[in-house]
């Protein structure tokens, strides 16, 4: 009689499909998976702490660094959590930018995570080159308007920092009319694959139930079945405005996840559109003048949450009336949505963990902090 | 190689060198090509994948060292020749230095029964086929050797799957091309290429038209299944997209080659990519006529040889550079189309390979040697290997059998792999269902 054991690997902390340095801790019976663990900390940078000895203002650079691919999102939460809490009023023009911004953040985000979520199936980086090819030119238009392709650092306390440059619109249109030929391409990339199919149906499953009862949001709990987005639940800013929808998945498999995101960019999309028939013109300013960048809110709390691209992305705020927070907490989309990975890999096989965690797209530094 | 070297000794400088120098000085002079041209032409199949791949991706490529980067696998020998050569304390020090020489040592035993041109071939083995096959079987130990000594978990299990995925797929590859021993009545490869000359139409003739060296195997059905089913099989072997789950990088980092360094991982990459090539030259030599194409014929009738002493030595060479130019030439595009097939695809899963070889493959192959029987009763109707039982009404013409053969065996081949691909499918539907009814229809998780 031949005995076997069950081995136990690491999965990281240095590992190519890990994302950044975030360890797995599984237990594999031959290739199947008996057990996961997740294990992070090895990003931490103590970010929270580090904020409640800065000023406001210099915190909103450090947002950019959280989920590095979505800067704008989180700038985005950051500034709104302080409006709330110093009270400060935000120009219409002001509001669609930013909105503009976060919808151009959601289409990049999701086009770079199905990008990277088939390259960690194994094919050799070219869908990730159709994936951020959009990307690069959305980049561009960060880099237009505020001299910066990643950490953008664009927004304001009651606007944006700058107005947008004359040519912007034009550009942004040009992107507008080749996007959903791009986006029909990339769902065909999945829809027309055998192979892609094999490895994302039915993979990494993750019930409504359990999905409510971790407290999972953004597109991995619409992958679920749960049409929850705080767009539509709680509209923050302008959202109420537009006229999109909430696409949901059936099974809660990687398939759904890849499904709901190609969805989300059309959605997203549909609202750019509908940003650029109502844009305000400059006369109403794109920051409120009276807004002091230098804020010192009364004392009091304020939490503020958006429907970043991977989830609900919340800034909670203390103030004791200082120029400093006095505690400054993150509600990171990407540390929640991950801590159910253990119930999604348990029973599949050891290559399946690497397209679930590539389904839950997560930045490892707004994960660990 | 022979005649070359006995005339130009004996007739030309008139030393009257026995006939068993003349033997050691041919054989010498093929091995030394062998042996420093195929390892190094190899070198640049990386050259070339990672090239055609850049343009896949729209990016340059390796384009700085000499020109075009052309001496770009130079300089990576040159720094895989200065990198520390680093042995895990925990490893088997012993087995974890053989494992890189037991890969890469049979391989190029394999290049000595590969046909490059008429008479052109190290050792004429009559069993070249089962010698190639077996001698490559040989560098899966090595695999699994390095995957155990390297004391690395990855590495084990990269070396589990390099076991299981090349022993399961050996079956199917060496099924599909039993059908052109079968044809051919010899398994060596040179009696197999010397047996696609002629036209289109394979093992039969048409009197009055030239030998154009265009009656590759793969024009009939049964050759055209086998080729598919082999060319499959050798992806996996050669462990490339989308078979490549032994060295998954996005899984198991580098599978069994994780814990080698500097040349020892040289090696096995070296290991590899010979053994892409040799698959790829396989595929060319049986189904695709090998050395064989238009002009090779011509030059042969008009080479030395003993059948035809006034022949002009200057076509032996001739018929040798162009047997082997069409030889590299089919053998490249085999080796793009696997380059594209990296650029294309993500690859499966371990149990979705061993289904695929187990549940489709290898039926598939067996159906295809009944289809390969009947050609060769078909086309050989009337004499004492073919159909005795039914007789034609006066002698049917090559051309008629060869056509009844053809319709026979596709509507067999057709038909098998309608019916696979349906049972196979119905796998799928299956699990599409209990899907949809929210259940778990892959793998039901264990309670931990």
């Amino acid at each position: 009689m031949i005995t076997t054991d069950e081995l136990q690997i690491n999965i990281g902390p240095q590992h190519p499909s890990t994302h950044g340095v975030f360890r797995m801790l599984i237990t594999v019976d031959g290739e199947t998976v008996v057990n996961l663990e997740p294990v992070f900390g090895y990003l931490h940078r103590n970010h929270e702490q580090l904020a409640e000895v800065n000023t406001y203002l210099q915190n909103m650079p450090y947002t950019d660094r959280l989920d590095y691919f979505n800067s704008m999102a989180n700038n985005h939460a950051y500034a709104l959590a302080v409006e709330k809490l110093a009270g400060i009023e935000v120009p219409e023009r002001a509001e669609y930018i930013r909105v503009l911004m976060v919808e151009l953040t959601r289409i990049l985000n999701h086009a770079g995570a199905v990008g990277f979520m088939i390259n960690d199936m194994g094919a050799w980086q070219t869908p990730l080159a159709f994936g951020i090819r959009e990307r690069e030119k959305i980049l561009d238009l960060f880099e237009l308007v505020s001299g910066a392709r990643m950490m953008c650092n664009y927004f304001r306390f009651g606007g944006v920092v700058r107005d947008l440059p004359d040519d912007f619109i034009p550009r942004l249109k040009k992107l507008m009319v080749a996007m959903p030929a791009y986006i029909d391409e990339l769902e065909r990339l999945l829809r027309e694959n055998e192979i892609l199919l094999a490895r994302s149906e039915g993979i990494g499953i993750l019930p409504r139930e359990v999905a409510v009862s971790y407290g999972v949001t953004g597109p991995v709990l619409r992958g679920s079945g749960i049409a929850y987005d705080i767009r539509k639940a709680e509209p923050y800013s302008i959202y109420d405005r537009f006229d999109f929808d909430v696409p949901v998945g059936s099974v809660g498999d990687v398939y759904d996840r890849f499904l709901v995101r190609i969805e989300e960019m059309r959605q997203s999309r549909r609202i750019l559109e509908q940003i650029i028939e109502q844009l305000p013109d400059a006369s109403g300013g794109h920051i409120n003048p009276k807004a002091r960048q230098n804020v010192r809110p009364p004392v009091g709390d304020a939490y503020a949450r958006i429907e970043s691209p991977k989830g609900e992305l919340g800034f909670y705020l203390v103030s004791d009336g200082s120029t400093k927070p006095y505690r400054y907490k993150v509600r990171a989309p990407s540390f929640i949505n991950l801590t159910p990975l253990g119930d999604m890999c348990r029973g599949y096989k050891v290559a399946d963990i690497v397209v679930i965690l590539g389904s839950i797209d997560i930045v490892m530094g707004e994960v660990d902090r | 190689m022979y005649d070359v070297v006995d005339f130009i000794l004996n007739t030309q400088l008139g030393l009257n060198s026995p006939d068993w120098v003349v033997m050691l000085i041919s054989h010498l002079i093929v091995v030394a090509i062998l042996f420093a041209i195929a390892p190094v032409q190899v070198l640049f199949l990386t050259y070339y994948e990672r090239r055609a791949i850049a343009r896949m991706q729209d990016r340059v490529g390796p384009n700085r060292v000499g020109y075009e980067g052309l001496l770009q696998p130079i300089a990576d020998g040159v720094k895989m020749f200065t990198k520390e050569d680093i042995v895990p304390v925990s490893a088997d020090q012993r087995v974890h230095l053989l494992a890189p020489i037991v890969t890469a040592a049979p391989v190029m035993y394999m290049f000595a029964v590969l046909p490059w041109g008429p008479n052109m071939i190290a050792v004429d083995l009559p069993t070249g086929l089962l010698f190639f096959f077996a001698i490559s079987s040989i560098s899966t130990v090595g695999l699994l050797m390095a995957g155990w000594a390297s004391n690395n978990k990855f590495a084990l299990l990269g070396a589990m799957r390099a076991v299981a995925q090349v022993v399961s797929y050996e079956i199917p590859a060496l099924l599909s091309l039993l059908f052109a021993v079968m044809l051919t009545g010899s398994m060596s490869l040179m009696a197999i290429v010397e047996a696609q000359s002629g036209l289109f139409i394979s093992t039969t003739d048409v009197p009055n038209i030239p030998d154009l060296g265009l009656g590759w195997f793969v024009f009939t059905p049964v050759g055209f299944l086998a080729f598919v089913c082999f060319f499959i099989a050798a992806l996996a072997e050669g462990e490339r997209t989308p078979f490549d789950i032994p060295e998954a990088d996005s899984e198991i980092v580098a599978g069994y080659m994780t814990e080698y360094s500097g040349m020892k991982f040289a090696l096995f990459y070296l290991a590899q990519y010979i053994l892409n090539f040799l698959l790829c030259a396989i595929t060319a030599t049986i189904f695709f006529g090998g050395w064989q194409g238009p002009g090779i014929a011509w030059l042969v009738s008009q080479s030395l040889s003993a059948d035809n002493p006034a022949g002009n030595p200057v076509y032996n060479v001739l018929a040798g550079m162009l047997g082997t130019f069409y030889l590299l030439a089919k053998t490249y595009a085999f080796f793009f189309v696997m380059v594209a097939l990296r650029g294309a695809f993500p690859r499966l899963r371990i149990d979705q390979l061993m289904n695929f070889g187990w549940k489709f493959l290898i039926p598939l192959t067996m159906i295809n040697i009944l289809s390969a029987a009947l050609w060769i009763a078909i086309t050989r109707w009337g004499t004492a290997q073919g159909f005795g039982i039914i007789e034609f009404a006066g002698e049917p013409s090559n051309l008629v059998r060869w056509l009844i053969a053809f319709a026979v065996t596709l509507v067999i081949n057709v038909a098998a792999y309608w019916f696979l691909a349906r049972l196979n499918i119905q796998d799928h539907v299956a699990r599409q269902a209990a899907l949809a009814a929210g259940g778990l229809a892959v793998s039901p998780p264990r309670s931990a």
